[in-house]
């Protein structure tokens, strides 16, 4: 399921370790590209927050339209982050408020029948929030009558220990704007009408009040979480001094995250097991029918962090010394191996991409039995697998046996590392 | 549920003699891989053979079958890679944890349509993993109403092409290990597989860190949960009350493994490796609580958590062991003040 990302010791380098000064500027450059990108978020869902708002002030076809292009918006600098992900643990230990992802939407409001009741894994698998202002947690009673930010984020979101009880972030909000996606594999994504906003006679699906209260509180949080990691990469950021109080590590830390993401995470749970699972909820952005899109930054990004350059959502470019220069120095071949492996996946991603946009929706691609379909997503695994082998030769070929992580648990506890 | 890929492993350069990496590498293959991997081939094989002639749920002929080669799939549960990662075949023999349900909503698909995939293996091999593999027939055989719908025409259909894919599966992961994949870790260096014995030696001990995390994390951890909320349902085949012979069999399927990668140097202390898995299925041993049901009990959760305790040190034990004897390079020597 997931490959083990290899650091500590090389095998007798390939070439000679780069000097600590380049390192430090390629972490630097890494750092000022995450700032870049976590700035770009923070400002694209500052925008989703007032269509939001606008949306709930005036609900109509169009303002619930506009709210989704601002969502669809707001993913694309956010999902070029991902790769900063895994590897800092400051960001790891905040990304399940922002993006967690599948969900029980039956936590957050209605759901159709077929969706079921609560499961084995999950008793508030159903328990539809919207509609109830009170509910028993673990045997405690929980007043739900204010769907507050503060409720969302320290209430519901994982109640009951459960990771499915997704109450915030990118995907609640995604599911409060489209709704159950009940086409199957048939064209279409989810359908929520605007009047279940309506806070007149015209209210569908009842408790609109509620429901807009919810709506608003998870986008307000979404803005003051970006805030909060926007601050962890600014210039005394604790996410960006962590980096680079050791160079090294910060270099292993980028590889980490480029492998993670590229594999275990991308490659392995967001892909490959969707298209076994045969499900079309099993992709990622299933309410919106998006997920093409998420692919295709999230490869992005690894991409980004070789290259050493992000292009931001008003055009400017963050670009510095890059982890491409390293490798090129210490070993040429390996170097083009990796821009090759990077194209080739950008290339696949991008074919999922166009073909979804050409009408061909990546809910589709899962059905059981879609040879074309099943081909293009395989493509695109096997892409990120590849890259991964070479990320783990340059984990190598950059001999980063001298990184001193957190004292020796690098090697008594390899898994504690970045946990 | 998401499975954070956050471990970071330690290389293994071969800085030990050629000789005794090879040892290593010819060890895992001829005395772990190829023979665990025929095993589960010619004990899936009997298992399609007897689902069939008898296709009742409860069957004892037919339960037997399927435990010894679900024994022999544990056995082997922790190399994923190469011929068993090639076709998702992994997924397709073992869709687990399922923590959306994924399995009882598959085959309730299929049983209710009496879809007509049952009727040839190709068609099978396209069924959502969810409904094909170990876990999909342990429902089928274990679940009280699983095992009433199962026991219809349909349901005796279901089983048989459930048995059939996975002997089809496993059968193609032995060959492809017997005639292509074997060759190229033993002769890691000369293929652009394996560019070096390191990386075929980082590939195993790879496996070796991910059946001790699944074990740990999965295996333990799903049903200890928190104390306050402990999660005896999530225990894996607690239907089949397999939940600790799976532990038990991966900790001395591991334990085999882990003093196989350590012939790779002479000064692995073997004892300190071969102890900490002795202790470890002892603790196993002492345990009288096959499906984890004891998690929600302090008095036998107390020894639950003391099971996963000890696999966590013989993950510790083995991983110091044999980073310290491997790795020679300036790194780990800086830190140890050499």
């Amino acid at each position: 399921m997931q490959r083990l990302l290899a650091t500590g010791a090389a095998i007798a380098a390939l070439g000679a370790p780069a000097a600590a000064q380049d390192t430090a500027d390629v972490v630097r450059t890494y750092a000022d590209m995450a700032e870049a990108a976590y700035t770009d978020s923070l400002t694209a869902a500052r925008t989703l927050d007032a269509a939001v708002d606008a949306l709930l002030a005036a609900p109509s076809v169009g303002t619930l339209q506009d709210a989704r292009a601002a969502w669809r918006a707001a993913r694309i600098p956010y999902l070029q982050t991902e790769v900063f992900r895994f590897g800092n643990p400051i960001v790891d230990d905040w990304e399940g408020r922002v993006n967690s992802w599948p969900l029980d939407e039956g936590l957050i409001d209605y759901v159709d029948a077929g969706y079921g009741s609560a499961t084995e894994e999950n008793d508030f698998a159903a328990l539809n929030v919207v509609a109830n202002a009170s509910f028993t947690l673990s045997g405690e009673d929980v007043d739900a009558s204010e769907i507050t930010p503060a409720f969302l984020q320290d209430v519901l979101h994982e109640a009951d220990g459960v990771e499915a009880n997704v109450a915030t972030g990118y995907h609640a909000i995604e599911f409060l704007l489209w709704g159950q996606d009940l086409n199957g594999h048939g064209a279409g994504a989810g359908n929520r009408p605007w009047t279940d906003f309506s806070q007149g006679s015209d209210c569908t699906n009842g408790n609109c009040d509620r429901r807009a209260e919810y709506l608003d509180s998870a986008t307000d949080l979404l803005v003051s979480d970006l805030e909060e990691i926007v601050t962890a990469w600014t210039a005394d950021g604790a996410a960006r001094a962590r980096l680079l109080s050791d160079p090294e590590a910060g270099l292993s830390a980028m590889l980490t995250g480029m492998g993670s993401l590229s594999y275990g995470e991308l490659a392995g749970e967001r892909m490959r097991l969707g298209l076994m699972l045969n499900d079309p909820e099993e992709e990622q952005d299933c309410f919106s029918d998006n997920t093409h899109n998420s692919h295709y930054y999230d490869g992005f990004g690894i991409q980004n962090v070789y290259l050493g350059s992000y292009a931001g959502i008003d055009g400017r470019i963050v670009s510095g010394p890059a982890l491409a220069d390293l490798v090129a120095a210490a070993d040429p071949a390996l170097d083009a191996e990796m821009r090759l492996r990077l194209s080739d996946t950008m290339r696949a991603l991008g074919r999922i991409k166009t073909t979804a946009e050409a009408g061909f929706a990546y809910d589709r691609m899962l059905e059981r039995g879609n040879a074309g379909g099943e081909a293009l997503v395989t493509a695109g695994v096997e892409g990120l697998i590849a890259q991964t082998a070479t990320i783990e030769r340059i984990v190598d070929a950059l001999d980063l046996g001298q990184v001193t992580f957190e004292g020796s648990d690098s090697l008594d506890a390899p898994s504690a590392v970045f946990q | 549920m998401r499975i954070a890929a956050l471990l970071l492993a330690i290389a293994l350069p071969v800085s030990a003699a050629a000789q005794s990496v090879d040892d290593a590498i010819d060890g895992a293959l001829d005395r772990h891989i190829l023979p665990g991997f025929a095993t589960l081939a010619d004990e899936t094989e009997h298992l399609a053979a007897v689902a069939a002639e008898d296709c009742a749920p409860t069957s004892d002929m037919l339960r037997s079958a399927f435990g010894t080669a679900f024994d022999a799939w544990i056995r082997v549960s922790h190399l994923r890679f190469g011929p068993t990662e090639t076709d998702n075949r992994t997924f397709a023999l073992a869709f687990w944890p399922d923590s959306r349900g994924a399995t009882p909503r598959a085959l309730d698909g299929l049983i209710a349509a009496e879809d007509p995939a049952v009727e040839g293996p190709d068609a099978f091999a396209d069924v959502s993993v969810a409904a094909r593999g170990f876990y999909a027939m342990e429902l089928l055989l274990y679940d009280p109403e699983m095992m009433d719908a199962a026991s219809s025409d349909y349901g005796c259909a279901l089983i048989r092409a459930m048995a059939a894919d996975i002997a089809r599966t496993a059968a193609a992961i032995d060959t492809d290990w017997r005639e292509t994949h074997a060759d190229l870790l033993r002769h890691a260096g000369q293929n652009d597989t394996y560019r070096s014995e390191a990386e075929a030696l980082r590939t195993l001990y790879s496996a070796f860190t991910t059946g001790m995390e699944f074990t740990i994390d999965l295996r333990l951890g799903r049903p200890l949960g928190t104390f306050d909320r402990p999660r005896p349902g999530r225990a894996e085949a607690w239907r089949s009350g397999r939940s600790l012979r799976h532990v038990e069999i991966a900790l001395d399927s591991l334990g085999e493994l882990a003093q196989i990668l350590a012939l790779a140097d002479d000064d692995i202390d073997t004892a300190a490796i071969t102890q900490a898995f002795d202790t470890a299925k002892e603790t196993a041993g002492r345990i009288d609580d096959p499906a984890f049901a004891g998690v929600a009990t302090p008095s036998s959760r107390i020894r639950i958590e003391a099971l996963q305790q000890r696999v966590i040190e013989a993950r510790d034990v083995t991983a110091a062991q044999l980073a310290e004897a491997l790795d020679l390079s300036a790194g780990f020597n800086s830190l140890d003040g050499d």
